[in-house]
């Protein structure tokens, strides 16, 4: 009887709407528009990028710019083939996909799985502080660490060749290596979020049917976290084609086939390194190739897309 | 009493400070079907846990007291689990085939222990799905996913995958508490046919369950094993008063 006196009234479902409404439609508006402002960065960079790109594709024709092997912008008569270009950011980040994302997943797995909780707890805030490191520093510690032990190798590989040219250790393998540690944090914190999603009942079937520890790791768990493994190697390779300021300061910067003892220059490098005395024709063609780097990282992207939805189809 | 297969003896199981299985001592029949019943907390799966050493995986576990099969200590120091595992296999709560086709999800365990032989693997497929008789209903799409398979479809493929490694004994915790009615009906029918040829342990809610599968039941209250026996001794002539209470369904 108590509660009756407290509420009188406490029974009317209708709602105040004029009240209601008005929230609500504040509420909207403010989403709407943050949405409409992200949109807007997109349409406008994709604008901006075909508007000042495309002109000099065009003009100086698109078989001679991807196919050309010449990078001469500022010569008498310019050549601006890119294909080198093109072909060293593919190589590169091929190989630093090929080095980092095998430890990546490792150390994924043995933080998810093996770590005992202790170690795991040092480890983990190690990974997240090498995802939030400047990464023009880690091209600093390229040049000054990395690139004087690839020389040396550089030495001993190709001592008895005289036509190579020696590149003091700024080449694609060290560029690579650099790439390689820094997709880590990434490859890492993605894969491990896959690997601590796979029900726990995964791994006791596993375990109840004989298998190892490691053996439930590398058959049960990692095979049932694959499409999440598969998102943390694409980002990882977005974050390596985008790349720039590292590798500026380790690849060497020369326009030449990737070869790993080779002084390389990368799509994003040839951007950073040339904005700042470029005019005419020859900055035109920088923004194509910033145009080529986007398209790259659009079919990266449409790879993650498709996977997430393979992902939420029958293998989880 | 026939001559026992598993037997237990004063064991007594630790979760750190949680004092779970007290003085537990139970002989356990071969070729039969021991029902281990009792309310939630009980202990029940717990002790399941201890005949395949599951519960090595719990942090901060201790277990005391002997479990005997075949007459070697399981909790002796050179025991290999994972051998042990092979030996006991075990068919979990809730269906748990791994996110692979009905095909690798049967093969996974002989796998494990080496079998390669693409023949002989066949073999194993065809057989423990029927052992599990669920081969005709999936014989046709054995490479599709064992996850577009029906719950009940799904444990008795868990079924096939555990006697897959050749186990003489079979756990099953609760193996039909997540089924429909039909699918439960499967299951058990599938449970008397199995104790031909395994020694099977079953922890289970449902004493019209226990009643219909078991040989033998043994009742636990608070980590206790109050009762064991026979099952229709049990469930008709029950000793002790707890045990009586529990099956009239006065508390639990």
């Amino acid at each position: 009887m108590k509660t009756e006196t407290k509420h009188p009234h406490s029974g009317s479902v209708m709602a105040d709407r004029r009240k209601k409404n008005a929230a609500e439609g504040i509420a909207q508006t403010v989403f709407a528009a943050c949405a409409f402002f992200v949109i807007l960065a997109v349409v406008s960079i994709t604008l901006y990028l075909l508007a000042k790109g495309v002109p000099a594709l065009l003009q100086v024709g698109p078989g001679k710019i991807l196919l050309g092997t010449v990078w001469k912008p500022t010569a008498a008569e310019p050549q601006y083939g890119i294909f080198h270009v093109i072909l060293t950011s593919l190589a590169g980040t091929a190989l630093a996909v090929l080095l980092g994302v095998p430890v990546g997943i490792l150390t994924a797995a043995f933080l998810a799985e093996i770590a005992d909780r202790r170690l795991a707890a040092v480890v983990k805030p190690a990974v997240e502080l090498l995802a939030g490191i400047p990464s023009v520093l880690y091209g600093l510690l390229g040049l000054t660490l990395l690139n004087p032990l690839i020389y040396r190798l550089e030495l001993t590989l190709f001592r008895d060749s005289p036509d190579h040219r020696f590149t003091g250790g700024a080449n694609l393998l060290s560029a690579a290596l650099v790439l390689a540690v820094m997709i880590l944090p990434t490859v890492i914190s993605v894969s491990e979020t896959a690997i601590r999603s796979v029900p726990p009942g995964i791994r006791a079937a596993s375990l109840a049917l004989g298998g190892s520890r490691v053996q439930t790791v590398f058959r049960a768990v990692l095979p049932a976290a694959k499409s999440g493994i598969a998102t943390a190697i694409v980002l990882g390779v977005g974050r390596a084609v985008g790349e720039a300021a590292a590798i500026a300061l380790v690849a060497g910067g020369c326009v030449n086939p990737p070869f790993p003892f080779r002084s390389v220059r990368f799509l994003a490098t040839a951007i950073v390194s040339e904005m700042g005395y470029a005019a005419g024709r020859h900055r035109q063609m920088l923004f194509t190739i910033g145009l080529v780097l986007f398209s790259l990282l659009m079919a990266v992207n449409a790879a993650l897309t498709k996977i997430r939805k393979a992902g939420t189809g029958e293998h989880g | 009493m026939e001559k026992s297969r598993i037997s237990v003896r004063n064991l007594n199981l630790y979760y750190g400070t949680n004092h779970a299985l007290k003085d537990v001592s139970l002989e356990i029949r071969g070729s039969a079907v021991t029902a281990l019943i009792g309310p939630s907390g009980c202990g029940k799966s717990s002790f399941l846990r201890c005949i395949n050493r599951m519960n090595d995986f719990v942090e901060g576990v201790r277990v005391e007291g002997k479990v005997l099969l075949d007459g070697e200590n399981l909790y002796d120091r050179r025991v290999d689990a994972t051998l042990l595992r092979k030996k006991v296999g075990m068919v979990f709560q809730r269906p748990n085939p791994f996110p692979m086709s009905i095909y690798d999800n049967i093969v996974y365990g002989p796998r494990l222990h080496g079998i390669r032989a693409r023949q002989e693997l066949d073999g194993i497929v065809e057989e423990t799905l029927r052992e599990a008789a669920l081969f005709g209903e999936v014989k046709d799409r054995l490479k599709k996913s064992a996850l577009a398979l029906s719950g009940g479809q799904q444990q008795r493929l868990c079924i096939a995958r555990a006697l897959a490694v050749r186990p003489e004994v079979l756990l099953m915790d609760e193996p039909t508490s997540a089924l429909d009615p039909v699918s439960t009906r499967k299951v058990e029918e599938l449970i008397r046919n199995l104790k031909k040829k395994y020694t099977v342990v079953i922890v289970t809610h449902n004493m019209q369950q226990a009643a219909r599968v078991c040989d033998d039941t043994a009742f636990f209250l608070a980590g206790e094993l109050v009762e064991s026996g026979p099952g229709d001794v049990l469930f008709s002539r029950p000793k002790d008063r707890r045990t009586r209470e529990y099956i009239a369904g006065r508390f639990g």
